[in-house]
Order: structure tokens, then sequence, then C-alpha cells
């Protein structure tokens, strides 16, 4: 209990210090446990792991192991989809504030129907349904190495990922773009700035400060979503998970050790969210 | 230069089923100050905003400075040459009182960043409050606020400068410090349009003050004769009600 103890007076510590304490969170620049208590929750996962291996390392050190390339594979897939839906998600935000009724057309019809579609109806459409495309775009094309086209498990987790969760994104970026006051386009027009300049140095900026704490919480669910890939052949680390429970038979220790090492991931996601949020809203004064 | 510097030929302008502009004629002179008075309604912003082009007309025609007004001319290059301040400021909320000012200098006049930081801290002086370059907008008070947005209009060395109510957001104890600034402005020889109910202001400052009611320009006169013997009758009434006669 001493750990819990622990947690609990440094939250009660940082909630005593009061709103001018705020601002001294960011003032150094760095990471800091003392200033962020809930970094002690990571600690405390990453504890309970290091002692479950240490304690018992069969089978909870043989799962880590036989799991590590899972967790580099769930990494992976995370970074490259969330990175490839932001800008997807920028894209498609503008596109649905264009007054271009064609593009503003488009990028609602994306929107509005992959909103509609359950993430692993996608993966698992784009996984069979994107090969006989190609293929038959090799056959169309006369490409022999388009018609001996498979399907790349990974490549296609992260195209469907960056799809779904691009449209999520759209919605974001347009209500962050829409928060900023019209005053502030009209100002910098009448200053003689292009809608380029105007949106790339006035409007932007501004959404951007609206639209980080939703941003941080896409990177969390999509970590926690990239688990779906695992149906579509990608070794990540919910099937290397399944893949060592089907060779032991001990689903509750797997499950166990699977669940905390997705949960260290999210609680480090979410505690680099909340550092970069803290910076921006210090910037703003 | 030869004729007026903005020429508004029978401009007209719908919202909807409301007419805002039902063919308005004007011409402004270089370095003329024009107030125009009203009642809320009747156009007055309307027509400001559409001299350089915030807002779109169907009919008539507006020449600045020697350039017409349609799609054939490069409206960003009219604008840099109009300042125009807002009601509500419509300061850069992201950025310093100083990066307000160079933003559009550098963007749009290509000026380096010396240069602009030079015309702008210069220009932060004139309106009185050089001290305040790094506050960012949150920071100031309004009728600071709309100072820094006057200087940041300046900075792109307009040729004409255009108010929107300069005044109609302030505290009145922050009327004075913005009135200030433009009356010196006049004094310098700028030319000016102003949409005000500041009545003080039009009798000091202005060389010609125009009522517009219901989308037209009723009557337009030197200050003098426009507030001690106005033509019309409406005017008169316009008057009556807001110098609580």
């Amino acid at each position: 209990m001493v750990l819990g103890s622990t947690l609990l007076d440094f939250v009660m510590e940082e909630q005593n210090k009061g709103p001018g304490r705020e601002l001294s969170f960011v003032v150094g620049g760095e990471v800091n446990i003392r200033q962020d208590p809930w970094w002690w929750l990571v600690v405390a996962v990453a504890a309970i792991i290091g002692l479950l291996v240490i304690l018992w390392p069969v089978p909870f050190r043989d799962i880590v192991v036989f799991a590590r390339d899972g967790v580099l594979v769930t990494v992976l897939v995370t970074i490259a989809s969330y990175f490839l839906m932001v800008i997807v998600g920028l894209l498609g935000g503008l596109g649905r504030i264009s007054r271009n009724k064609f593009i503003f057309g488009i990028s609602s019809l994306y929107v509005e129907v992959v909103r509609g579609i359950p993430l692993l109806v996608q993966l698992i459409g784009w996984y069979f349904v994107s090969p006989v495309i190609i293929q038959k775009l090799g056959l169309w094309l006369n490409l022999q190495s388009l018609v001996e086209y498979r399907a790349n498990p990974i490549i296609t987790a992260i195209v469907a990922i960056t799809i779904c969760y691009g449209a999520y994104m759209s919605e974001i970026v347009r209500s962050g773009i829409q928060s900023v006051p019209r005053g502030q386009m009209e100002a910098a027009r009448s200053l003689g700035m292009s809608h380029f300049q105007a949106m790339r140095h006035v409007v932007l900026p501004q959404a951007f400060r609206v639209i980080l704490p939703p941003m941080g919480n896409e990177f969390v669910s999509l970590l926690k979503d990239s688990s779906l890939v695992s149906v579509v052949a990608v070794a990540d680390l919910t099937r290397r998970g399944r893949e060592f429970m089907a060779a032991h038979f001990n689903p509750i220790e797997t499950w166990l050790m699977v669940a905390l090492l997705y949960l260290i991931m999210t609680i480090i996601a979410a505690r680099v969210v909340s550092y970069i949020e803290k910076r921006s809203k210090y910037e703003r004064y | 230069m030869a004729g007026p510097i903005i020429q508004i030929k029978d401009v007209r302008k719908r919202f909807g089923r409301v007419e805002a502009l039902r063919g308005v004629s004007l011409d402004v002179n270089e370095g003329e100050v024009v107030v125009i008075v009203g009642p809320s309604g009747s156009g007055k912003t309307t027509l400001l905003r559409c001299i350089n082009r915030l807002e779109e007309y169907e009919e008539g025609t507006i020449v600045v400075d020697g350039m017409t007004l349609d799609n054939t001319n490069n409206i960003n290059a009219i604008r840099s040459e109009v300042g125009m301040v807002f009601q509500s400021f419509n300061l850069f909320a992201h950025l310093t009182a100083l990066q307000n000012l160079v933003l559009a200098q550098r963007t749009v006049r290509k000026r380096s960043r010396e240069e602009a930081e030079k015309v702008a801290r210069a220009l932060l002086a004139k309106v009185g409050i050089p001290e305040k370059a790094k506050a960012h907008p949150a920071q100031l008070s309004g009728g600071q606020q709309q100072r820094v947005a006057i200087a940041r209009a300046l900075a792109m060395n307009p040729k004409i400068m255009l108010f929107d109510e300069p005044t109609s957001a302030l505290d009145p104890e922050m009327i004075k410090e913005v009135l200030d600034v433009m009356t010196s402005l006049a004094k310098e020889g700028m030319t000016m349009v102003v949409v005000s109910h500041e009545m003080g202001f039009a009798r000091a400052a202005a060389d010609r003050v125009i009522f517009m009611d219901e989308g037209l320009i009723i009557e337009q006169a030197t200050p003098q004769e426009f507030f001690e013997n106005p033509r019309e009758e409406r005017t008169r009434l316009f008057l009556s009600k807001i110098l609580h006669l």
C-alpha cells in the first residue's frame, strides 16, 4: 500500500498548490514526476509488470519475451497511422469548410460514410477488397507485378486505420477552425493577406490550440484500437498474446500481462499529451 | 492624384430579402475625413465593408485609388492600401502586440524582420503604448487593443483608413485615448472614412458628415452645417435622439 498512499499524497499535494502553481509546471521544459503526480501511475504499473516478471518468470517473463515484437508492431502501426491520419484530417477538415461545393461534397461524403462503418469491418474489408482491386487494375493495365499482388497486412492495416481515423480527425479540425472567430480571418484579409496566408499564420495556429486535447485523445484511442489489426494477420501485441495463450493454455496470465502492457503504453501517451497541452497553454500568455 | 481617391457609384447590396444598400454614391478626396452616422441598420457599416470588399455588392462600382473593385484586379493589393479598424479590434489572439504589427508587413509587404519590427515599434510609440510590445491581446485593455489595431493597419502604410465603429465596444473611460489617436491621424492628412456615433469626434475632426438611413445617403454637409442647420427632417429626428436635445 506504500505506493498507493504516495500516489494519493501527491495528488492531494498538487491540488493544494492552487492555480498559481500551474505556470511553473512547464518553466523547466522537462517531464518531471514531481510536477505531474500522474507519472506515479506509470511508475506503479511499470513496477507491477516488473514484479510479475521477476517473481513468476513462468509464464510472465515468457509472455513478455514472446510478445515483445508484437509491442513493436503495435507501436509502429499506431505511430504510422497517427501521422498519416493527422494529414488526412487536416485536408478533410479544410475540405469540410471549403466554399468549393465539389471539395465540400467529397470531404463530407467521406466523413459521413467512414464514420458510419465500424473500424473492424473496414479493416477486414480493405484486407480482402484491396488485393482484388489492385489485381484487376494490374490485368487492365497489363502489369504483371500488380496481378501478383498479395495483401501486405501491416500496410493494409495502416491504410485502413488512417482512412477511418482521418474522418474523425477531419471533424476535429473543422470544429477547431470554426472555433476561431470570423473577425480573425477578416482582419488578416483586410491587411492584404491571401486566404492561404491568413489560414496559415492566423487561423490554424489558433485552431491548433483548441484541437490539441482531442488530438491527444485520438492518439490514445488509436493505440487501443490498433488491437483490431490482429484480425487481419498483423502480429501485433494482441495477436501475439493469442498465439501464446493457444500454445500454453494460460488465458488469465496471458491477458493480464497483455492488458498491463497496453495500459503502460496508454498512460505514458496520456502523460505526454497532457504535458504538451500544458506547455501550449503557457505559451498563450 | 486626379479625382477622388474613393469613388462609389450607385452601389446596391442585399442580404437575402433585406436591401442594405439601395444605390449609394459617394466620392472621398485624398486627405479628407468623412464621418458616416446613422441609426443601426442604415447600411453604414455595410458600405464601409464594401470599400475593401469584405462585403460583395451586386450592383454599382467602387474605384479605390484608381483600381476598380472587381475580379479583374488583385483584391489583396487593394486591401494592403486600405487599412481597416474593426469594432471588436480583431487582434490576432495568439501573437504579441509587436507580432500583430509585424505579420502582414512580412507576408504582404515582404519587409525584412528588422525593418518590420522597427516600423512596428515606432507605431506602438506613436499610439502611446511602446511598453506593451510583448503583451498578448488578452493582457491589454480594450482601449490599448484598439490602439494596437490602428497601429497594425498603419504599419502597411495605407493610403486610406476605414474605421468601423472603433469606440463602440469600449468602456467610456477608454474612448478618448482611441479618439485622440484618430484625431492626430486626421491632422496628419490621412484619408479617413469613419463610421461612428462619436459626435464630438465628427465635430472636431471631420471635413464632411454623412447621414445614412435605410440604405441611402440622406444628407451630407460640413460638421458645422450638419449639426447646427440640418436640412432633412430625418436628420433632425436622428440628431434630436442622439444629442439628447
